[in-house]
């Protein structure tokens, strides 16, 4: 396995962390260990305010990483993963499929956070190693959970026809995933409506219920709901799986069953695929004397540049956040310009939810299937720094623009792959032949499974956690290859994947199994839920005996010995005051409260994220690195 | 027949900025041929190889096309035609 960062350090205090910092804690050491970084774990006390560790390589002085709860520390309040979940409005887009405001069930805001984190620090280094004098990189929880929300808050706050998608407002008819007749509970996939009418005539389903079917299906993505009439939902449900596979070979359609997390841990190359971390790269072994481009401005990106040619969210979030680290993204679009820049709602001629992640970026209008278009990206990409796509296995082969036909045109390149189900190309994989989208991915890799079990539901989430936490790895790999080529004059092709995200999103199953590090991958939380007040809906998380033994005393109860008794009489006592008050009372004594975002457009108004959201056309997320 | 159609933002410079315009036809392909006539370069936008792009859906009332019969699709007296830009997958 190719280890990018042998020869460096990462010091901290990641055995021992606050319990809220706990899940932070452990991919941080997770992702330091897949790349061959050395882990110095201190025994400096534990603080609640901040998690903070060093990053050294040989060449650098120690960036010092800072990952913190909130922005704004005039308003200091205790925070938690569901907590972040619940104020930042990633409970509000999950619960829109189900009409249920609730938490994921995943550490999914602390993996975020640890891989911005890590990608911070290195990003600081290649700042120093390009003329910057940069030793501070501080990234908070909530950036991370808004970033995660980048494309949904741009929709709900657009400044033409906004999307207003409030859970519990509408009640939604049944979302995927689909049950079989013999209880297989499936995921199905196609990006062209013809596979789709054939699929559900076949079934025996009116065209123009297919049709309506349709709609919801594709606006899905952009949505988080899936309002598929239910006739389509009888019908499914009336034949067995086998049979539907069979009928989904005929007709173009994918299909994948929701597996559950073991059936993943027990796949014949898992191990190798957590222990490789969610990056493969593949470094140029001759080297070259690749001159570091001094930076052009104070943050460590600047200067280089970055050639994009990427589709949806995964492949675009990655150069977007490339960019907001200060690196020039010049975007390929095909001749008459990405379709998605016209997907309502809009904002100033343009897309909302797709301008947010994309803003930042020069288009050039190039049509790559063409020899003259391609002879163009080749003369691109000759002088860029990182070259991205996210096309679907094999094109790029065919487009004669594979890392082979470009390392020698330019040996210092960061060529980068965001994938949909594969980092490794090399090997056949029967997966590459169904979409590797969102929603298969998050079936096949187990995650769909956890976020049933803790909701309640039959599969996943509509929200495409995926896709954004795909993008932010992506990101931080292109980010890692290039602190590698300044450290060691080589280019690299570094591939990332949604299902190798959705191993790292779920790191912590694995630990549990095997135990590789000497720590607790995560620890359950005594108290986790989201309440209905007066006025709104409160979330509280006690992460450990001491803040659950503070919350039964504010609330002058009994500890019950009984959960549902317990469960009971919170239901009862939160209907006393609005949710705005009892998060009052619960920060001042420090349990994690907040609360519950159901509207979006609630937190451009909300002071906490005044820092991190500006207001304009339609709400846009700042970038979540603050640099000294 | 008279035809309202719903003009997406993104094709409305080339209507003049108009969101909605009353065109007439029996069938699909014919409104879209008149809206060519008022405002050429809009057909391209909108079809191509005799059907619509894979990134643009028609509806008429609230029926995607590709699901009735493609540009054949007949329209009544007052139907609406909402032409709606999106991209499957995520």
């Amino acid at each position: 396995m190719n280890k990018p960062l042998n020869d460096c350090v990462i010091v901290g205090s990641l055995k021992n962390p606050a319990a809220h910092f706990a899940e932070t804690a452990f991919s941080l050491l997770y992702q330091s260990s897949t790349l061959g970084m050395e882990i110095e774990c201190n025994d400096h006390p534990a603080t609640n305010a901040m998690l903070s560790f060093a990053f050294k390589t040989p060449y650098t002085t120690p960036v010092t990483c800072e990952v913190i709860g909130w922005d704004d520390s005039d308003q200091p309040a205790a925070f938690s993963e569901n907590i972040m979940q619940a104020a930042c409005g990633i409970m509000s887009v999950h619960g829109r499929a189900n009409n249920k405001t609730q938490p994921l069930g995943l550490n999914y805001v602390s993996a975020v956070t640890a891989a911005l984190a890590l990608q911070g620090g290195v990003a600081a280094a290649i700042g120093q190693l390009r003329g910057l004098s940069i030793s501070n990189s501080c990234v908070s929880m909530a950036s991370a959970a808004l970033l995660s929300e980048t494309q949904y808050i741009a929709d709900a706050t657009a400044a033409e026809s906004p999307e207003l998608l409030v859970p519990g407002s509408i009640v939604y008819p049944t979302a995927p995933p689909f049950v079989s007749s013999d209880g297989v509970v499936f995921e199905l996939e196609t990006l062209s409506a013809d596979p789709w009418l054939k699929f559900w005539t076949r079934l025996g389903v009116s065209s123009t219920l297919a049709g309506k079917g349709w709609t919801a299906f594709l606006l899905r993505y952009a949505r988080a709901i899936a309002p598929i009439p239910n006739e389509l939902v009888t019908a499914i449900s009336n034949v067995t799986y086998q049979q539907i596979s069979v009928l989904c070979s005929d007709t173009g359609m994918s299909i994948c069953p929701v597996r559950k997390i073991n059936e993943r841990l027990d796949d014949e190359h898992f191990k190798y695929e957590w222990l490789k971390g969610p990056w493969t790269f593949d470094f140029k072994t001759d080297r070259n004397n690749v001159q570091a481009k001094p930076a052009s401005n104070s943050l460590p990106l600047s200067g280089l540049r970055v050639v994009e040619s990427c589709r949806r969210i995964q492949g675009p979030l990655a150069g977007h956040l490339l960019a907001l680290l200060g690196a020039e993204v010049i975007r390929i679009e095909p001749p008459g310009g990405d379709p998605l820049r016209g997907m309502p709602p809009m904002s100033e001629g343009c897309s909302a939810r797709f301008d947010a992640i994309n803003r930042l970026k020069t288009v050039r209008e190039i049509d790559i299937k063409s020899s003259s278009g391609q002879a163009e990206m080749t003369e691109l990409i000759r002088y860029a720094d990182v070259f991205l796509h996210n096309w679907a296995p094999n094109k790029a082969a065919q487009l004669n623009l594979d890392y082979c036909d470009l390392m020698d045109l330019n040996p210092a390149l960061v060529y980068a792959y965001a994938a949909g189900w594969t980092t490794d190309e090399s090997t056949f994989s029967p997966l590459n032949a169904i979409p590797g989208t969102d929603f298969m991915v998050q079936a096949y890799s187990g995650v769909a499974q956890k976020i049933s079990e803790t909701c309640g539901t039959q599969g996943g989430s509509l929200f495409t956690l995926l896709d954004v936490l795909g993008g932010v790895i992506a990101a931080q790999g292109i980010t890692i290859a290039l602190l590698n080529r300044c450290m060691n004059n080589a280019g690299a092709k570094v591939t990332s994947s949604l299902l190798s995200t959705a191993t790292f999103l779920c790191a912590d199953d694995f630990q549990n199994r095997h135990h590789f590090f000497d720590i607790n991958a995560t620890s359950r939380s005594i108290l986790n839920g989201v309440y209905v007040t007066r006025q709104g809906k409160i979330a509280i998380e006690c992460c450990d005996d001491k803040t659950m033994q503070r919350f039964i005393q504010t609330l002058g109860i009994v500890a019950e010995s009984e959960p549902a008794e317990l469960e009971l009489r919170l239901g009862e006592l939160f209907l006393l005051k609005t949710a705005e008050e009892w998060a009052a009372i619960l920060q001042q004594v420090g349990v994690p409260a907040a609360v519950v975002i159901e509207n979006l457009t609630d937190l451009h108004n909300n002071t906490r994220f005044r820092s991190r959201l500006t207001a304009g056309s339609y709400t846009k997320v700042s970038s979540p690195w603050s640099f000294q | 027949m008279s035809i309202t159609v719903i003009i997406p933002t993104i094709l409305r410079p080339l209507t003049n900025d108009q969101k909605r315009i009353n065109m007439s036809g029996f069938k699909v392909s014919e409104v879209i041929d008149e809206m060519e006539q008022q405002f050429p370069g809009i057909k391209a936008k909108l079809i191509a190889g005799g059907a619509a792009h894979r990134f643009i859906n028609i509806y008429v009332n609230d029926n995607d096309i590709r699901f009735c019969d493609g540009l054949a699709t007949s329209l009544q007296d007052g139907d609406v035609l909402t032409i709606l830009p999106a991209v499957a997958g995520g």
